[in-house]
């Protein structure tokens, strides 16, 4: 099964280099912040609806925050963002 | 082949029906001589039907070259038999033959009937500009001559001349050459460029807001290290003990 958050239309597609859910809880409880698969997909989650909030109220989407924080497309579009604006400013 | 002016041609007395099936039956037997006495003698006609297709931009020597060339392959093809003048045969391949060359020079190779058809196009195109002042449209000028629209339509569309795109516009008057007035498809808009700037902005001031754990917890989950964003605005981590 591939990694994301199953979601109506799918799964949000990781990059090569992302993790999944136990792997992050893995790697930081391995760092010292003990942390369990469910909180770090918490984290994310609330990490992906402040970064809808602002978008909310400029693009005028009828969804809240949190439902767009949960759409995979909404997680690949950032993924694509913050990859893409990464090469470019390389 | 030489060439062969108008008045070197008018020396040949045209022949008579009799004399055609004479100088045939001959040359079914080998006789070379009738042959070239058949070619010589329908010269005149050849130079004829080439001046016809003096406005075509090409040499009017070429164009005689190429109606003797029909010429020949006319009295090669003839057969008395049949009963018709030489003449009535040998008109339609001096035609094919100039016509081939005249268009010849063409991007895009049509077969020979075709070929003739645009012909026939341009003629009634030029005819019909110069009564009405308007280009007819392909539906006109499928009634005109008969054909199908569909016919019309790709022979137009074949028959188009390039164009250099460095060229001006409306001859050399013009201030701008046609590659201007193309549109740049990789091009970015300027409007999206704008947008994107804006969004990004704005995600960046929220990336810079998110706690540690989130902030670290985004960064595994993308896939983003923190090597990866040192060129970019993304937050360095502020997890404590994580490098």
């Amino acid at each position: 099964m591939p990694k994301g958050t199953k979601f109506k239309s799918g799964y949000a597609t990781v990059t090569n280099r992302g993790m999944g859910y136990r792997e992050i809880a893995e790697q930081l409880t391995a760092e010292g912040h003990k942390m369990n698969h469910a909180t770090a997909r918490n984290y994310f989650l609330r990490a992906m609806e402040k970064l809808a909030k602002p978008l909310v109220e400029i693009t005028g989407d009828k969804r809240t925050a949190e439902e767009i924080a949960l759409d995979p497309g909404f997680q690949d579009a950032m993924i694509e963002i913050l990859s893409s604006s990464r090469k470019r400013n390389v | 082949m030489k060439f062969v002016s108008y008045q070197q041609a008018t020396k040949h007395k045209l022949l008579t029906k009799q004399e055609e099936v004479e100088l045939a039956q001959k040359m079914e037997k080998g006789d070379k001589f009738a042959r070239e006495k058949l070619i010589t003698s329908n010269l005149r006609l050849a130079i004829s039907i080439a001046n016809h297709y003096r406005n075509s931009n090409v040499p009017m020597e070429d164009l005689i070259q190429e109606s003797n060339i029909g010429l020949i392959k006319a009295v090669d093809r003839f057969d008395w038999r049949k009963g018709f003048r030489f003449s009535t045969y040998a008109c339609w391949w001096i035609k094919q033959s100039v016509r081939r060359y005249v268009n010849g020079d063409s991007h895009v190779k049509f077969p020979s009937g075709s070929r003739n058809l645009i012909w026939k196009i341009n003629n009634v195109r030029k005819e019909y500009e110069k009564e009405f002042g308007v280009y007819p449209s392909n539906e006109e000028i499928s009634e005109i001559l008969g054909e199908s629209v569909k016919v019309v339509a790709s022979l137009r569309a074949g028959m188009q001349w390039p164009v250099n795109l460095d060229s001006p516009i409306g001859g050399e008057d013009g201030s701008r050459t046609y590659a201007e007035t193309i549109e740049d498809t990789e091009a970015r808009d300027p409007g999206d460029s704008l947008d994107e700037k804006t969004m990004l902005s704005l995600i960046y001031g929220v990336l810079d807001r998110l706690s540690a754990q989130e902030e670290r917890v985004l960064r595994l989950r993308f896939g983003i290290g923190e090597d990866d964003n040192n060129t970019t605005k993304f937050p360095s981590t502020k997890l404590k003990g994580v490098k």
